[in-house]
């Protein structure tokens, strides 16, 4: 069981037209520090490896940084990950909005299958998810966001902005037709996909192969 | 499968009259039968005064159904038997197969079975019973009625046997040869059949099934067990199959709209609902003599997202007749003093309202209650609104093929399987 690397990742995303927050995979400080230069600060740092399965617990995640704090938040990134071997350490634009995940796993008797739920504590504690046998169609994808009690937080609750629904449910589709023609893939965990009023970006992809 | 089900000639290889064996159960059940039935046992001459054969071939007339309920080593010389005496069909009542972990012989002896092209049930099962025939080992013989049921456990069967009327049940057992999906393929085409209830632990292949139930016509209520890691564990133990993941189930199965529910209660109280009932389209009236019925009712009703609409100008007109009662909403109360005269101007006023789809419909027992009378008026109703389906909550009187059950949310439940 190994991470796909973000290479490929990259590659299966575009394939499949899931749209993810600009990312590049740096070994190199002063590389990295020119991209996020590039698409402006503040950044998020996230280390990737085939055998990272836990970035976040070990310090390997940063978000929000600021220009001035680059330097610190790599050094440190790098210290927590010593003696791991890491494909290297993906600067990505910050995107924000509602956090929603989506996944998909192989059932042993009903073959892939999609899930959604809202992202964080919703997931973990409330078990707030719905799912569906692939494949699913634009009609049942839409059902399966509606079908979350956190629904209403995406709906406009207390004055929040409406969240573009439509472009969740195109990710939903599309992870759908990925988990029928790439077999090799055991599962997806997209957590958090960022979405707000006009689109939703994937902002942290784990691909299980 | 039609000489499983209908056969015209029987043999019941392992009949017995010991107390207390599988082989009396069933040749006291065949025995109920007018078919023709042949006992087969060479260690006696004769089985409840009918005489014994040593073997099936030594039968001369043709035998359509073999039912085989012997140990589990002799099975496979019996089926060789079986087929040089061509049957058409075969009942493997054994246990003593997949089930602890003795697939090889269960697969050699259905491939026997296949390479002649003769159907098999089971092994490790109950056995079946039909219209007319009591092909199993169930301790009472059911009544006729519109509920096919498909069990994976044969204890299950007998629990609700004697609940409802059936067309046909089913124990698949191990389903070595012919499979759940089979019997839900020939049930959807059978006559006697309106619903199909299955009990079931595990499915040996999820998507084939997803693409069975796709395709049925008619309403299938499930529901399953091994939902828990304990309860999973034990499953592998009982019928040898993977339980698997509780909730992607459930999530399957409402893709392809079978109605998953969670107590053997609910699969019988909406198997009835679903089989003499019509769809329901629209909200609910309720008519109760009890007030806190009505509320507990309207209760249920909103937690179930059932809507209950309000009473239009026409319908309140038509309730001016309800002399006593003053207080015209929906729940209705008609009050404790309610006789047959004002459940029917309750229920002709409320049904003819047009959004108002079907009834509920409450007889509590107070002192003056005539139940039979209320229920008579009720099946009047059935019968002038065929399309606006009546459940009923009465504490007795005779309501036919109106689902009547003991406790409103009972009720509130099996009509809201009426709108899937």
């Amino acid at each position: 069981m190994n991470i796909l690397s973000f290479r490929e990742t990259e590659i299966i995303l575009s394939k499949y037209k899931i749209p993810f927050c600009r990312t590049e995979i740096f070994n190199s400080k002063d590389k990295a520090f020119l991209f996020a230069q590039k698409i402006g600060f503040p950044v998020a740092l996230k280390v990737h490896g085939q055998k990272v399965f836990h970035k976040s617990e070990i310090g390997g995640v940063k978000v929000n940084i600021k220009e001035d704090d680059f330097d610190d938040a790599w050094e440190e990134i790098m210290k927590n990950v010593e003696g791991k071997i890491i494909e290297g350490i993906l600067v990505q634009e910050m995107f924000y909005g509602n956090e929603v995940a989506i996944g998909m796993n192989r059932d042993d008797q009903f073959g892939p299958t999609i899930m959604f739920g809202l992202g964080g504590i919703f997931i973990e504690i409330l078990k707030d998810v719905s799912l569906r046998v692939a494949p699913i169609n634009k009609n049942e994808a839409l059902e399966m966001i509606k079908e979350i009690k956190g629904f209403k937080i995406l709906d406009g609750a207390r004055g929040n902005k409406k969240a573009n629904i439509n472009s969740l449910v195109d990710i939903l589709v599309n992870v759908s037709n990925l988990s029928l023609k790439e077999e090799q893939i055991k599962s997806i965990d997209f957590n958090p996909v960022i979405v707000n009023e006009s689109k939703a970006l994937v902002a942290d992809f784990r691909i299980i192969i | 499968m039609k000489n499983i089900f209908n056969p015209n000639s029987i043999a019941l290889i392992g009949a017995s009259e010991e107390k207390n064996t599988v082989g009396l159960g069933i040749s006291q059940n065949l025995l109920k039968s007018d078919k023709k039935v042949f006992f087969i046992n060479p260690n006696r001459k004769s089985v409840l005064g009918i005489d014994c054969y040593n073997k099936i071939n030594d039968v001369e007339e043709s035998i359509d159904l073999a039912i085989i309920a012997v140990p589990a080593k002799v099975v496979k010389n019996v089926v060789l038997d079986c087929v040089s005496k061509k049957v058409k069909g075969v009942i493997i009542i054994s246990g003593g197969f997949r089930e602890i972990g003795n697939q090889k012989e269960e697969e050699e002896i259905r491939d026997i079975l296949r390479e002649n092209d003769i159907k098999m049930i089971g092994p490790n099962c109950l056995g079946i019973i039909s219209e007319d025939i009591n092909a199993s080992f169930s301790y009472t013989t059911p009544q006729r009625g519109p509920v096919a049921f498909l069990s994976q456990s044969g204890a299950i069967i007998n629990s609700v046997i004697d609940r409802i009327g059936f067309s046909k049940i089913v124990s698949y057992g191990n389903e070595a040869d012919l499979e759940l999906v089979d019997f839900l393929e020939y049930l959807d085409k059978d006559k006697e059949t309106k619903v199909i209830a299955v009990y079931l632990e595990g499915i040996k292949d999820g998507r084939r099934f997803m693409d069975v139930a796709r395709k049925i016509k008619k309403p299938i209520v499930l529901i399953k067990a091994g939902r828990s890691q304990i309860g999973s564990v034990a499953a592998g133990t009982h019928t040898g199959t993977l339980a698997g993941n509780y909730d992607v189930f459930v999530s399957a199965m409402r893709q392809v709209g079978v109605i998953v529910v969670d107590s053997i209660e609910e699969l019988i109280d909406s198997s009835k609902a679903l089989a003499y009932l019509p769809k329901l389209k629209d909200g609910i009236g309720i008519i109760t003599n009890g007030g806190g019925l009505g509320v507990l009712a309207a209760d249920y009703c909103f937690q179930y997202g059932i809507d209950l609409p309000h009473l239009n100008k026409e319908t309140l007109t038509k309730l001016k007749e309800l002399k006593g009662v003053s207080n015209k909403i929906n729940p209705l109360d008609i009050i404790g003093d309610a006789m047959p005269q004002r459940y029917q101007i309750a229920m002709e006023a409320l049904l003819s309202q047009k959004n108002i789809g079907g009834l509920i419909v409450i007889s509590a027992p107070q002192t003056m209650t005539d139940h039979n009378g209320n229920a008579k008026i009720v099946i009047e109703m059935r019968k002038k609104y065929p399309s606006k389906p009546i459940v009923c909550c009465f504490h007795s009187g005779d309501l036919k093929d109106v689902p009547n059950y003991s406790d409103v949310l009972r009720a509130v439940r099996s009509i809201k399987k009426l709108y899937e």
